[in-house]
């Protein structure tokens, strides 16, 4: 778990009783990590995840978990970066960080943290985005909204979640922030953290390219779906990482899952077979990222052949060809992580 | 460009008979395992002849070609007499054969077409 869910079912987790959750809330400057990024630090003194890039900050965030694993409760922690090490080697700003640390009984299903992650798991597992919103002091709570409406928790009052539920929504479009509450005369400030299911890769093309992707995108919390043809080709030997193998008439396989800005298809087998007729499935459906092996030359082939049939200039740019980025690597494994690196981007916001 | 390859252009990228059949009465699916080609042929029996037959593929221009042709010529006809159509036919009517490694991509449709028609009936070996 870096920035996602605690997992209960995590094996680093299974002695720990109660740990402390540290959750980026806020954050200005150069920061490198996404608010909502979290680690855990268990009482045993594991580590798990991380809330800045590493170094004395985050030693700050451990020291303030070991410290409030003792004595309980919640609190915020609030680090200039200048006082770090922005000024020993000449930046003039480095900004700010606020990390929300609380503890959590992970096994617990009383705790109300614990069992938000839950509610926000099950939600991913449905496919659909949830928001948690917790209280940055004062007594634990946590209400949970997920995108197809469910709720889940409460913050004390239903008039409190009626409110967080309004502001839940616009957090499920524009991601995890801060926002305050006024009730009853008083205004307290809350953490909503929107969780999203991870990327879907659809890998078209089960040879060598495709099995270091299975491998790598594991580590950047993407789902990956091998589709071939060739029975011989997409066995689970060659694919003990990838989360399905499908065979059958690719474009088939391809259309019945269901489109969404979260699915990417990387059409790997370099083969018009299956690069056209998948293609003629993808371009007008709502996949975020539809990416074709090849040179720029092949690519305009195939597009000149698709504009023929009637696909217009807009939906032929769609398709990322050469895929991925450009980083000069000629091997499978290489050219896995220019793909990769490429969906990172798109899922960043970086590359459209 | 010979004419083996004008043929074959031309129906890949303008096939008879492609998509899926509604009310077929048979089905069948064949790959060829290494290179990829897959195929579903579907005919509507009725009366003892084939009174339907369409493809879907996710194939190359040769088997496409090859299945398009096929549907085209067994459409109307007895079961009887559609099994007795062989490789030779769909070369000539592509008006050549396909380099030497390439054959089953011709032949693909051929086989699914007669297990279909044997799924349908129980006449063709």
């Amino acid at each position: 778990m870096t920035d996602g869910l605690i997992d209960q079912s995590e094996p680093l987790l299974s002695n720990e009783p109660s740990v402390a959750l540290a959750t980026l809330v806020a954050a200005t400057g150069s920061t490198s990590k996404k608010v909502g990024t979290k680690m855990i630090v268990g009482e045993s003194g594991r580590l798990i995840g991380g809330v800045t890039i590493g170094g004395c900050v985050d030693a700050q965030v451990v020291e303030a978990a070991d410290a409030l694993l003792e004595a309980g409760g919640r609190r915020v922690l609030s680090i200039s970066l200048d006082d770090d090490e922005a000024w020993e080697i000449g930046l003039t700003c480095g900004g700010t960080v606020d990390v929300l640390i609380e503890r959590v009984n992970v096994h617990d299903i009383v705790d109300p943290v614990a069992a938000a992650h839950v509610a926000a798991r099950a939600a991913l597992a449905r496919g659909e985005s949830a928001v948690i919103a917790t209280p940055l002091d004062g007594e634990s709570a946590a209400l949970v909204v997920s995108e197809g409406g469910a709720r889940h928790g409460t913050l004390g009052e239903s008039a409190v979640d009626a409110m967080a539920t309004t502001i839940a929504t616009d957090v499920l479009v524009n991601g995890s922030r801060i926002a305050p509450i006024d009730h009853a005369g008083t205004s307290r400030q809350y953490f909503f953290d929107r969780q999203s299911p991870p990327t879907t890769v659809v890998i078209v093309g089960a040879g060598q390219i495709a099995m270091s992707l299975t491998r790598m995108a594991r580590e950047l919390d993407m789902r990956t779906i091998v589709v071939d043809g060739r029975e011989r080709y997409a066995t689970r030997d060659r694919f003990p990482d990838a989360d399905e193998i499908r065979v059958g008439m690719p474009s088939e396989i391809v259309a019945s899952i269901a489109p969404s800005k979260r699915v990417a298809v990387v059409l790997i087998a370099h083969d018009y077979k299956y690069e056209l007729p998948v293609l003629r499935a993808l371009l007008r459906s709502t996949v975020g990222y539809v990416g074709m092996l090849g040179s720029r030359k092949r690519g305009d082939a195939v597009r000149a052949l698709l504009r023929e049939e009637g696909f217009t200039d807009a939906e032929l740019a769609r398709i990322h060809t050469p895929i991925g980025l450009d980083i000069g690597g000629k091997s499978p494994p290489e050219v896995a992580v220019s793909i990769l690196a490429e969906l990172v981007a798109v899922r960043s916001g970086k590359r459209a | 460009m010979t004419a083996f390859r004008a043929i074959v252009l031309e129906h890949f990228r303008h096939p008879r008979n492609r998509g899926p059949l509604d009310d077929a009465t048979a089905s069948a699916e064949g790959a060829n395992p290494l290179c990829g080609d897959r195929i579903r042929v579907q005919v509507r029996v009725a009366g003892g002849a084939i009174a339907d037959a369409r493809f879907t593929a996710d194939a190359c221009a040769i088997c496409i070609a090859s299945a398009s042709v096929l549907t085209e010529h067994v459409r109307g006809m007895r079961v009887s007499d559609a099994a007795q159509v062989d490789a030779r036919w769909i070369h000539e009517s592509l008006e050549g054969e396909p380099p030497a490694g390439r054959v089953k991509c011709s032949t693909l449709p051929l086989d699914t077409l007669r297990r279909a028609l044997s799924a349908s009936d129980g006449s063709i070996p």
